[in-house]
């Protein structure tokens, strides 16, 4: 709990972090309706995909410079020879930035779907489809952060984004057995396998990468 | 090894085919300090990298034998520029640590509390990020250049408070190009 309330104080005070992916995300989803023919059928037609780029982008700000303070600062040296495991150090970073980004995308995300849409159960199923894939794409944009540590955010993006293409396939997927009525619950179990694999498996690959950025 | 901190044994390192250093062999006892000299680039810091167990060295073998962590400090300070200096102190985890008054006094800091680390100078960050040794519980110290950004009476204040340390049979290994007062035994690495 300490570890996680030092890495909140950190990423609160650092306002631009955590507010600006919201920014973003709240940007592109305003910016949407604006682009096309403002009648709720066509706007209905692209919003989903529209919903799930703009939660991936948004994470992959979110994740921009998520090691690269710690590295030039020298704190990643001090995490390593900390006690407290580097992995479990990595995943409570994660877990802070989906708690302070993720979350509040995935509500906004509910919010615009309802707007949207004007359906209160679509855009209440939506939720959990947006909870689970940010803090998805989230661990993924880790990953790729922590490949291109020293090498700019660019490259980590471009290396994590083929990643990212199956879970929005299956988030596609899931959209369109929500609006067909059949059943989308193998959609959210598929989603929450990835998920449990990942968060476990991606704090431990993190902190071997990064231990050999370090040496 | 009851006695002993840390037993380096012929360790060598070397980056692409050319040695930075080779068959490197030293003890360091309880109560004992180290002094690692070295010109620029002779691998002084990578030396200290290997005992931390960051770097793992080409050839030879490392042991230590601590109670709970080590106390590090690098040439990087470790501190949040954006973060107040109380709010850095937290984040080392000594915001409730029984001897941070005294050492804010003595250290001076006391009044930049509030203060954003990026608005203190380099030799208050450097006194800031030194709370982390002076209120650490290791019996290993480890520090690279940590005299560099302070003013002699600080230089004074640390060297003291190694000194005082070494006492406590803790062990202290450090680099520096600045002369300083610490009884220490030389490890030259050229």
């Amino acid at each position: 709990m300490k570890l996680l309330s030092l890495e909140l104080l950190k990423l609160k005070k650092k306002t631009r972090s955590w507010l600006g992916p919201i920014l973003v995300f709240w940007l592109i989803m305003i910016a949407y309706p604006l682009t096309i023919e403002v009648s709720s059928e066509s706007m209905e037609i692209g919003f989903f995909s529209v919903l799930w780029i703009s939660i991936l982008l948004s994470m992959m700000f979110a994740t921009e410079d998520i090691f690269t303070e710690d590295y030039n600062d020298g704190s990643l040296e001090q995490t390593l020879i900390n006690e407290t495991s580097f992995a479990y150090q990595v995943g409570a970073k994660v877990l802070i930035h989906w708690l302070l980004i993720g979350i509040p995308i995935s509500i906004l995300s509910f919010i615009f779907s309802l707007g949207t849409t004007g359906d209160m159960v679509l855009s209440f199923l939506i939720l959990p489809f947006a909870i689970m894939s940010s803090y998805i794409f989230l661990n993924l944009f880790v990953l790729g952060n922590a490949l291109s540590l020293n090498k700019g955010s660019v490259l980590g993006a471009i290396i994590t984004l083929p990643l990212t293409l199956p879970i929005l396939i299956v988030l596609g997927k899931s959209i369109t057995a929500i609006q067909l009525d059949i059943n989308y619950l193998g959609f959210i179990f598929l989603l929450l396998g990835s998920l449990s694999i990942i968060i476990v498996s991606v704090p431990l690959i993190v902190s071997y990468i990064i231990r050999a950025h370090l040496e | 090894m009851n006695h002993s901190l840390v037993i380096a044994d012929n360790l060598s390192y070397k980056i692409n085919e050319s040695k930075l250093f080779s068959s490197l062999s030293f003890q360091l006892n309880k109560g004992e300090c180290l002094h690692i000299k070295g010109s620029n680039g002779s691998g002084k810091s990578t030396l200290i990298r290997i005992i931390l167990g960051i770097t793992n060295p080409s050839k030879g073998e490392i042991k230590t034998n601590i109670d709970e962590g080590i106390c590090y400090l690098g040439h990087k300070n470790a501190l949040k520029s954006y973060l107040s200096v109380e709010d850095n102190i937290m984040l080392m985890g000594l915001l409730k640590h029984e001897k941070l008054k005294k050492y804010l006094e003595t250290l001076s800091l006391k009044k930049f509390l509030d203060i954003k680390v990026a608005n203190l100078s380099y030799g208050q960050q450097k006194k800031l990020a030194l709370l982390r040794i002076f209120m650490g519980n290791s019996n290993l110290i480890i520090l690279d250049e940590p005299f560099v950004g302070l003013d002699l009476e600080n230089q004074n204040i640390l060297s003291a408070f190694l000194n005082n340390e070494l006492i406590k049979e803790k062990g202290i290994i450090f680099t520096s190009h600045i002369d300083c007062d610490i009884n220490a035994k030389t490890l030259k690495i050229d």
